[in-house]
């Protein structure tokens, strides 16, 4: 249970934020400079809130009535940096071991074996910094804030300096902590993509403001699109588990409460539950269900409201079932098929656009 | 010739051991100042940033009667520290080493303090969220990475401190033995009747400390920085 | 890092080794002029009474400051009276210890080779022989050699003439150096300071009565614990000690 109220001034800067998230990963989503890195940095400690309050579960860390403002180094909290920051002096094993000598024997609940095996740091340990890859650095800076046990986990965009193989990778691995270790993660991005695959409650910000606090397929969905709209990932998160796998096809069916998808091969059981985002841009819309259109995925929608957009865009909220998708067309269209409230249609979506990052397993 | 006589070998131990001892003792204030200086903002900071490199511009014999002045047997300080603690510097080794680490300690200070300033800040904050505290991110990060400079700023030091002639003479005098290190030597035998030999030989043995002085710093400086992992030097 | 220590710990030894107490029997602060002779003295002294003995020379007038400061000096000799009476009106000399020692004469030196020929009387062609160059001399102001230098010139009416040319040295034995060298044309030192330095020639002597008498006072100082100091003292005064003096140009005070 993570319990922020704060407020600080930076320079022209003005942070003042207020909310409370439970959940294995809590996302803190928003656009460069809207406060993310103040927040992360407020709960390690390293920089100081003019007033407020900061609690993790039962532990207060700061609370500014009560003069409470315990020092970093006792807080117990784990910070993987953007750019790793691993000490270039010292080699991987000395690296991880940092943090974890520092602690007594008592509040150990991961040890150094647990943790090179969870994140493949077998083979690095005597390398120094310099010779890491990317990929290779955030892993053992990872490492290096699980092995000095801490209470919560906080990542301030650890993929921002990775290339997109990187990224995948090391998504698979904080996947991996999530589900092998029980430690909270604060995980900061302004990636959608990011979001939706890792985080489960999401804490939407901008401009030092707190935007929304909610489970993730609610708040990107709604706010991201209508905040953020021209944000190239933007679109709505859909909540569906596996019902088949057709491997001649390479296809697999993904069932939700408005009808089925059929997206690329998954590498998930049948049942597993799976989170889809549809980016807006991918949808389209038809009055009439179309004949003889490559387009696998053609759901019967309904539409809830009309958002206009800077240029000639025009966003369509949908309603699928119980779920809501989100469209990008241009006003035109919206015109031509005389797009309104209420009105009764298709959407599609190309089975292509569902790729490895618009899909995270739940 | 080319073999050191009796008294050749007194002189240059005298002259080392002042200068060892000058920057042993030097170099913990030095590490605090640099750090002082380069870390903390505190009013009167640019004062003291003055201070420190006083001995620096100032003529060396001034250094030496301050410390007459000061730390001689009626001084106010070194009276206090004959009668507390039985500590007397004036006219012995020890205020020759005391005249070395002033005249010396603008340039330690100020390669440390340099030293200090391009450690990448972050760092220190990231060893802190891994529970290192103050002192211990100081001792096991701070202080690692400013090896370099730390290492430059004693041996020149020292350098300066083998070479320190104006405020030892001034302070200490020329006592055979006890204060007469080797520029002192060589001042000395310039005055003597037919010693000019013997004033070569030593100026040549100074000159070879000297560089060997410079040639370690610069080496130490290349190793270290290879040892932290930073090839950009 | 640990073979590092393990070094570093005996060259700490070696370095911290007699820092306890100073290191000689017998300290001695002596006037410049007095280096060969009694650094002969010294030897002969340490080597049938098996004391150690070392000496600091210096101007006689920084020897008297420092005693005064506080310098651990057992033996004071002093080149002149006066810088002798500073150091006993302070009370710094141990009762009944002082004597004189030692007698001297003032020359006018030049460079080995110079053929200068000048002859010392009342108003003698010193200025016109420098040209525009240095007169060598001690500083007139304090150090013994000098002061009776600047009294033996103004004696013979010469000072005022050659006062803006001195090159002052801080004590005889530069100013001996200086004409060595052949950086100055005349100097004036000590009779003792011609005989130990064959880079120089003797023009002419001061006679004794146109400065005041040179005498070289000797002392025991009030702050020495040494046990032999006194015995030095003594030796050097002694018969034997006689010849030594004599060998380097000085003549004994009594």
């Amino acid at each position: 249970m993570i319990d922020v109220d704060i407020g600080q001034r930076l320079g022209g800067f003005h942070l003042d934020v207020s909310f409370s998230a439970e959940a294995p990963i809590v996302g803190l989503f928003g656009r460069s400079g809207a406060g993310k890195t103040s927040i992360v940095n407020a709960i390690a400690g390293i920089a100081t809130p003019e007033r407020g309050r900061i609690r993790i579960n039962d532990a207060v860390l700061f609370d500014a009535e009560r003069r409470i403002d315990v020092p970093p180094e006792s807080r117990r909290v784990g910070y993987v940096f953007q750019d790793g920051l691993l000490f270039p002096h010292m080699d991987v094993l000395a690296n991880l071991s940092y943090g974890q000598r520092l602690r007594d024997a008592r509040e150990r609940f991961i040890d150094e074996a647990r943790v090179v095996e969870l994140l493949g740091l077998g083979g690095l340990l005597r390398r120094r910094p310099r010779t890491l890859s990317g990929g290779e650095k955030q892993r053992v800076a990872i490492g290096r804030a699980l092995l000095a046990q801490p209470r919560i986990l906080l990542m301030d965009e650890p993929l921002a300096s990775l290339d997109s193989a990187r990224k995948s990778e090391i998504l698979d691995y904080i996947e991996r902590l999530r589900d092998e270790l029980a430690i909270p993660i604060v995980y900061v991005s302004h990636s959608i993509a990011e979001m939706t695959r890792l985080a489960d409650a999401v804490v939407v910000l901008s401009e030092g403001k707190c935007l929304a606090v909610g489970a993730v397929d609610e708040v990107i969905g709604r706010v991201a699109s209508e905040r953020e709209p021209d944000h190239d990932d933007a679109g709505s998160v859909l909540d569906t588990h596996v019902t088949a796998h057709d491997s001649a096809e390479g296809l697999t069916t993904l069932a939700f409460d408005g009808g089925e998808l059929l997206v690329p091969r998954l590498d998930a059981a049948i049942g597993d539950r799976v989170r889809a985002t549809v980016r807006a841009r991918d949808v389209s819309l038809a009055l009439a269900r179309p004949a003889d259109v490559s387009i696998l995925n053609i759901l019967a929608a309904t539409v809830v409201a009309i958002d206009e957009l800077p240029g000639a865009l025009v966003v369509v909220r949908l309603a699928v079932g119980g779920s809501t998708v989100v469209a990008r067309i241009t006003a035109r269209s919206s015109r031509q098929l005389r797009i309104r409230a209420g009105l009764e249609l298709h959407a599609m979506i190309k089975a292509v656009s569902f790729d490895r990052r618009s899909v995270g397993y739940a | 010739m080319t073999e050191l006589s009796a008294d050749e070998v007194g002189i240059l131990t005298l002259s080392l051991r002042v200068a060892i001892v000058s920057v042993a003792c030097s170099l913990p204030f030095a590490i605090l100042v640099a750090y002082g200086l380069a870390r903390a903002s505190f009013p009167g900071k640019t004062l003291v940033d003055a201070i420190v490199h006083l001995p620096l511009v100032l003529p060396p014999v001034v250094v030496g009667f301050a410390l007459l002045v000061l730390f001689g047997k009626r001084g106010p300080i070194g009276g206090l520290l004959d009668e507390w603690f039985g500590i007397v510097f004036a006219f012995r080794w020890t205020g020759a080493a005391l005249a070395s680490a002033l005249m010396g300690f603008p340039l330690m200070v100020r390669a440390i303090r340099l030293s200090i300033e391009a450690v990448d800040r972050r760092l220190e904050t990231a060893a802190r969220t891994l529970g290192g505290s103050r002192l211990r991110v100081f001792t096991t990060i701070t202080l690692p990475l400013a090896l370099p400079g730390i290492v430059t700023g004693t041996l020149l030091s020292f350098a300066r401190g083998l070479g320190e002639f104006g405020a030892t003479i001034t302070f200490v005098s020329n006592i055979p033995g006890e204060t007469q290190t080797l520029p002192l030597a060589i001042y000395t035998f310039t005055q003597v009747p037919g010693g000019d030999p013997q004033a070569l030989r030593l100026s040549i043995i100074a000159v070879l400390l000297s560089l060997t002085a410079l040639a370690a710093s610069e080496w130490l400086t290349r190793r270290s920085a290879h040892w932290q992992g930073d090839d950009r030097r | 890092m640990r073979r590092l220590r393990a070094a570093a710990a005996p060259l700490v030894l070696i370095l911290f080794c007699g820092t306890a107490a100073f290191a000689a029997d017998v300290t001695v602060f002596a006037a410049a002029s007095l280096k060969e002779a009694l650094d002969q003295q010294a030897k002969q002294f340490e080597a049938s009474t098996a004391n150690k003995v070392i000496v600091s020379y210096g101007a006689s007038s920084a020897l008297a400051k420092q005693v005064q400061s506080g310098a651990p000096a057992d033996l004071f000799i002093s080149a002149d009276r006066d810088w002798m009476d500073y150091v006993e009106q302070r009370n710094l000399l141990a009762r009944g210890t002082r004597v004189d020692l030692l007698r001297n004469s003032l020359v006018l030196i030049a460079p080995a080779r110079s053929l200068a020929n000048l002859h010392i009387g009342p108003g003698f062609r010193l200025a016109a022989a420098l040209g525009n160059e240095k007169l060598a001399m001690a500083n007139p102001d304090s150090v013994p050699a000098g002061k009776y230098g600047k009294a033996a010139l103004e004696n013979f009416g010469v000072w005022t003439s050659v006062a803006k040319q001195v090159a002052r040295t801080d004590n005889v034995r530069g100013a001996l150096a200086l004409v060595s060298r052949g950086e100055a044309p005349f100097g004036i030192v000590y009779a003792t300071d011609a005989q130990a330095d064959t880079g120089v020639r003797v023009v002419d002597t001061f006679p004794p009565d146109s400065h005041p008498p040179i005498v070289y006072p000797a002392a025991v100082l009030a702050s020495s614990k040494s046990a032999a100091a006194r015995s030095f003292l003594d030796y050097i005064r002694s018969p034997p000690a006689k010849r030594g003096w004599e060998k380097y140009g000085f003549a004994m005070a009594q």
